[in-house]
């Protein structure tokens, strides 16, 4: 192509400036690598008065527990498939896929609960992550959802919780962002359970057909004071980014 | 109180009598006419009033290295002239510990089975004081136990003097263990976790949580009034509290009042597990006290319990001794969670 510099030497008798024109970076996407840093929520220690050293010696505990059985990264919408040893069936194993709705608890007492439709009867299973019991636990299909906690799948429509027990695993490389799915769930007639349209429980993940009567009345119920609060915040960064190094090194070892 | 009456009459003529008497003895703290009504107040200001702020900096600091000087001084218990030790025999009671309720865990068995466990640390405990059974009652000698180091400039010189002749920091918690004669340790020696044997039963008294002035709903477990029904003003009274026929009250009578902030003890509790790098017990079941209080904890007394018993360190388990424990000491049954997972046959 033409450089300007000819035409501007045409305008005046000057000889131009040359300028170089600008540098391509070049950005190599397969080489950059950013490790995707996942704590699993059961190793951040509670706000309270317990003394450190009960969670450090739970941590141990739960670290080794890791080195023998692989907990993989999971969240609540994730779909996963455990296998514990049941005395009494008859191959002394029993094997459950369901998607997570719930993850609670810290320590070595954290469980998670899973969530499937079998013959029209929907099953919740809750399980303890570090119980000896559990021989294998797979991710079946790695994503997020809009909320922390679907019990609402309760009373949402069952087409939501039913999930193939042989589907296949699906792939993903531990590098990706995780997806997160921004599926609105439909429900059943009310009454529900609890009342998910009142924004204590913050439910980002429910198509509401409601009429605007009852959608107003519940918003009457919110505290928008709460965010403000200083009281309840709880700023957990940089304790995770210690026992973050901790655990990677002992993992490690 | 019975002397309620008089006291007050007392107060009466004396407020009557003096004018400018409270203020005076506000004043002096222990003078004026109302010394002998109101409690004497040995000293009204606190230990670092009238020092400056580089001598309370000072004296925390040199606190601070005489304790770890008088710590490590007596981590070699064996070598410092112990006192004769003796074998176990059937009938003999050793020493027990002061230990700090950390919290609860889940544990499991080899056979799949949860369990709770609380996590008790034994933190700087030393034996403190010996009185023989001739001093005490003659017929048990009795061993005081410190718990929690703590520091020396809230406490009285009374309770000093006693740390002070063992050689030992002041500790927060001191309780008296009777001990039969062969189990009696030199005050001064340090007490471990590993004192304590996975598999043997143990008994923990602490100071229940105290929940204050309660009702007899929640204190004794009344079933009170309905709610409704024309109940006027009455769903959680004691309703009646006699009959007429005996017309008094009887002493011991269940009514409101202070509930909580009392020694109970759980008896029985088997111990799963003991780390011996930080010193923790792992008792299953729950204990009275609040999460971070000191704990009394003993070798079991129930006669069914007993045959754990056969070799226990006694009397106590000294760790400069010969004995080398691994890290972790756990019971025939517990689940360690560097084997793989349970599975059934």
């Amino acid at each position: 192509y033409f450089s300007s510099s000819a035409l501007l030497r045409a305008n005046s008798g000057e000889p131009p400036k040359f300028q170089p024109p600008p540098k391509p970076v070049i950005i190599d996407k397969s080489k950059v690598v950013v490790e995707r840093r996942f704590l699993s929520p059961e190793f951040i220690p509670p706000r309270g008065r317990k003394d450190p050293l009960k969670y450090y010696i739970e941590r141990i505990d739960m670290i080794r527990r890791r080195k023998v059985l692989n907990i993989p990264e999971f969240y609540v919408g994730s779909i996963l498939s455990v296998t514990t040893a049941d005395p009494y069936a008859s191959d002394k194993t029993s094997r459950f896929v369901g998607i997570c709705i719930q993850r609670g608890g810290k320590g070595l007492g954290a469980t998670f609960v899973l969530r499937n439709v079998i013959e029209g009867q929907g099953v919740e299973f809750c399980y303890e992550i570090y119980n000896p019991r559990i021989q294998e636990i797979k991710v079946l299909k790695l994503e997020k959802r809009l909320d922390d906690n679907l019990m609402y799948l309760r009373d949402a429509l069952t087409e939501y919780s039913t999930f193939d027990v042989n589907m296949k695993p699906v792939p993903y490389s531990p590098n990706d962002e995780i997806p997160v799915n921004q599926l609105k769930v439909k429900m059943k007639p009310k009454p529900w359970s609890k009342r998910w349209e009142r924004p204590y429980f913050n439910i980002q993940g429910i198509h509401f057909e409601l009429p605007e009567e009852i959608m107003e009345e519940a918003q009457k119920l919110s505290q928008p004071w709460i965010k403000f609060d200083m009281l309840r915040e709880y700023n957990t960064s940089e304790l995770e980014k210690k026992i973050w190094n901790e655990v990677n090194e002992k993992l490690k070892k | 109180m019975p002397g309620w009456g008089l006291l007050c009459r007392a107060g009466a003529r004396l407020l009557a009598g003096v004018p400018g008497g409270p203020v005076q003895a506000a004043a002096t703290g222990t003078r004026g006419p109302w010394r002998f009504i109101v409690r004497p107040v040995n000293s009204s200001t606190w230990w670092d009033e009238h020092l400056s702020n580089e001598n309370t900096q000072f004296l925390k600091q040199l606190t601070a290295e005489e304790y770890r000087a008088q710590t490590a001084s007596k981590l070699c218990p064996l070598k410092d002239e112990p006192w004769p030790l003796h074998p176990w025999e059937p009938g003999s009671r050793r020493v027990g510990l002061v230990a700090i309720k950390l919290g609860m865990a889940p544990l499991w068995t080899k056979d799949g089975e949860r369990h709770a466990v609380t996590l008790l640390q034994v933190r700087d405990c030393h034996v403190l004081k010996y009185t023989s059974k001739e001093e005490n009652n003659g017929k048990t000698a009795l061993l005081v136990v410190g718990g929690k180091n703590s520091s020396p400039f809230h406490k009285s010189e009374s309770a000093l003097e006693i740390f002070r002749e063992a050689g030992v920091p002041p500790k927060q918690k001191t309780t008296i263990f009777k001990v039969s004669d062969n189990a009696i340790i030199k005050p001064g020696t340090p007490l471990y976790a590993a004192h304590f044997r996975p598999g043997q039963f143990v008994d923990v008294t602490a100071k229940t949580i105290g929940k204050g002035f309660q009702g007899v709903m929640k204190r004794w477990g009344f079933k009170g009034q309905p709610a409704t029904h024309g109940q006027t003003k009455t769903h959680r009274r004691p309703g009646a509290i006699s009959n007429s026929k005996v017309s008094k009250v009887f002493r011991g009578k269940k009514m409101p009042g202070k509930m909580g902030n009392i020694y109970r003890t759980s008896f029985g509790l088997k111990v799963w597990r003991i780390n011996t790098k930080h010193n923790i017990i792992y008792v299953n079941g729950s204990i009275p006290g609040h999460a971070n209080c000191l704990v009394k904890v003993k070798d079991s007394f129930l006669p069914t319990r007993q045959d754990c018993y056969k070799n226990p360190p006694f009397p106590t388990f000294f760790a400069d001794g010969e004995e080398e424990l691994p890290e972790d000491l756990y019971d025939q049954e517990v689940f360690q969670f560097t084997d793989s997972s349970v599975t059934y046959v």
